[in-house]
């Protein structure tokens, strides 16, 4: 494998001496362009409380190419399918090289706090959050705490 | 008005239509050239067929132009150009207005003032890099978003190999300025890439053309221009390729663009049902023996005991040439709206299926005649080489089977249209002209499969029939 780039070496330095509240990005031993993310659900939001764990993946032309992100832990959620894939802008054609880990991960966090229900990936997620967003939230509390809160 | 014009009109024609003077002393009657081709074939379109290197001709007039005029670069010429349909001479008025809205509608200029540097820095850090080199490394677009050439040659590297050509744009997060030719020709280092660049450049280029289409047909490169913007037929010379200039899906008059992509759709949905409750095989109505259809005519005699029937309708064929022949109408059950859903949903797939059957059947007629005028070559070789008649003389039934080939084409494609026209005068009126011209069409099948015993004038006549009735069809009810 090629050597690392610069910019993934000082990124990676980065997100480990000042971590972003709330996320965390350990990079697997072996691979280091792969990520073991955690980001905790946001206050007020109905994955409060939880810890998801998600999967990062520089590819081989980062940061020309978006890295790609799954979410593992299961999450009620209009915009992220039930195999964890996230439906979210900068990921896709608004990706920019100018865009970093840190700005990916904070964005998650954020779509977590406002969900989209208008630009669904998970139909009948988005279905019900339109309809009856009340029965929605209570789903999206009760799945947190069944598949993301560690007893 | 030319003579040819009034041959089509009809055959009666009173003395104040055309007097004979005129007929004898019109200017452009022996130039048949000079017919207006639209009065007289609603489906006649002025297309040219156009090589690579025209086409980039073309397109290099309309850049020329636009830099003489405007004095700007080539590259800059190419994107206004590109982002408004090639449309010269708006370009050129919108720029005289107002160039600054037309660069940034144009995302040549960023919408919010470019950001400032300071000129005497000589070193600079990429922010995609994180490296840390010399001024004279760096580049940026009229955004000021400055990147170190190295990261530019890679941004295109991957844009380019993901497809993506005139769409390229700065790399800084949420700007749309986009990269001009002769930007990304300086950065991209490999030739193998600035090919494939400018390659897919001229794909987009001729796709914001509205005059020009690329040819559907496999492996073809050939470009048509056509000044008008319709629904209509394109013929490609080079691959015989026949498509609908509008949509470049296979031509289909009379049905409009969206219907043919609705039916289209339909079909790919619900063909499997209608294939297995069509199948190839029927019985006869009299004798019940089971019959192959194995020629384009719908006109069937069985061969067990010579009862003429239609293969449509299965109806007596006594009732389909004379009178009025209405195979091809749907009759629709008036009291449908009291039945339950479930006989609605029934009726609903009956219908389909009656307009769906006849598409597929004359779709299969076609294929089959395609075998027919096979067996008239052989045949005629046959006459030839015993001597009963020249090549010339055996002509007319090639001619026969040609005409036969496109009747039965508009045919097919009248059906998409009857199922989405809504019940009414204007169906009725349709629906007639269709039964006159599938019944002139079966007509002709059956006078070409049994061509020894025909008269060829007679033939000829049938010929000339049959092309009326389609042209008929298409001016009232394509054109609108």
């Amino acid at each position: 494998m090629a050597a690392l780039p610069r910019r993934i070496i000082k990124e990676t330095q980065r997100l480990l001496q000042e971590p972003v509240p709330g996320i965390s990005a350990i990079p697997d031993e072996s691979n280091a362009r792969y990520f073991h993310v955690i980001v905790t659900g946001p206050e007020d939001s109905p994955f409060e409380g939880g810890s998801f764990k998600l999967e990062l993946f520089l590819p081989e032309d980062y940061p020309m190419s978006a890295p790609k992100v799954r979410f593992i832990t299961k999450i009620y959620h209009p915009n992220i399918d039930r195999l964890g894939r996230i439906c979210l802008d900068i990921l896709k054609d608004k990706w920019s090289p100018a865009l970093q880990i840190r700005t990916v991960l904070l964005s998650i966090q954020a779509l977590l706090s406002a969900p989209n229900p208008d630009d669904p990936l998970a139909n009948d997620v988005a279905e019900l959050w339109k309809v009856n967003e009340s029965e929605a939230i209570k789903n999206a509390k009760e799945w947190t705490r069944k598949y993301a809160v560690e007893n | 008005m030319s003579s040819e014009t009034n041959a089509e009109s009809d055959m009666e024609y009173s003395e104040d239509d055309c007097s004979y003077e005129d007929y004898y002393n019109s200017v452009d009657d022996c130039d048949s050239e000079q017919v207006d081709f639209k009065k007289v074939d609603p489906e006649h379109h002025m297309l040219d067929c156009l090589s690579v290197e025209e086409v980039e001709r073309l397109l290099n007039e309309s850049v020329e132009a636009l830099c003489n005029e405007l004095e700007v670069v080539p590259s800059l010429a190419k994107v206004l150009l590109h982002t408004h349909e090639w449309a010269v001479g708006r370009v050129i008025s919108q720029f005289r207005s107002n160039s600054s809205q037309l660069l940034i509608s144009s995302c040549v200029k960023p919408a919010i003032p470019p950001v400032q540097h300071q000129e005497n820095l000589t070193y600079m850090t990429c922010p995609v890099c994180i490296a840390t080199h010399p001024r004279e490394k760096f580049c940026s677009l009229a955004c000021g978003h400055m990147f170190c050439k190295d990261c530019w040659a890679m941004h295109f590297e991957v844009q380019i190999s993901l497809g993506v050509s005139t769409g390229i744009a700065c790399m800084a997060q949420d700007c749309g300025v986009l990269t001009p030719e002769d930007f990304v020709l300086s950065l991209a280092p490999r030739p193998q890439l600035r090919e494939k660049y400018q390659m897919f450049c001229f794909r987009d280029y001729v796709k914001s053309h509205p005059h020009l289409r690329f040819c559907p047909g496999l492996n073809c490169n050939v470009v048509m221009l056509s000044k008008e913007l319709k629904a209509k037929k394109a013929f490609c010379t080079q691959c015989k390729t026949m498509f609908c200039f509008n949509c470049s899906l296979d031509y289909h008059a009379p049905s409009d663009c969206n219907t043919i992509k609705r039916w289209l759709t339909k079909c790919a949905d619900d063909s499997e049902t209608a294939n297995y409750i069509s199948a190839h095989t029927k019985d006869c109505p009299k004798c019940h023996v089971c019959i192959e259809k194995n020629g384009g005519c719908n006109h069937m005699q069985c061969r067990n005991c010579k009862h003429n029937f239609c293969w449509m309708c299965l109806g007596d064929w006594k009732a389909h040439g004379a009178e009025y022949y209405e195979c091809s109408r749907y009759k629709e059950n008036p009291n449908i709206a009291n039945e339950s859903a479930h006989a609605q949903a029934r009726e609903a797939l009956k219908k389909y299926l009656h307009y769906y059957e006849r598409w597929e059947n004359h779709s299969k007629s076609l294929k089959l005649e395609e075998q027919t005028v096979q067996q008239i070559k052989y045949r005629i070789n046959e006459k030839v080489m015993t001597c009963s008649g020249t090549w010339i003389d055996w002509q007319y039934l090639m001619d026969a089977a040609a005409l036969l080939a496109k009747c039965r084409y508009t045919l097919q494609y009248t059906y998409p249209y009857a199922y989405y026209l809504e019940p009414g005068p204007r169906k009725e009126l349709f629906e007639y002209q269709q039964a006159q011209l599938e019944a002139e069409i079966e007509n002709l099948s059956w006078k070409i499969e049994h061509a020894e015993t025909t008269h060829r004038g007679d033939l000829e006549n049938q010929i000339d029939i049959a092309e009326k009735r389609r042209t008929t069809l298409l001016k009232d009810f394509f054109e609108s």
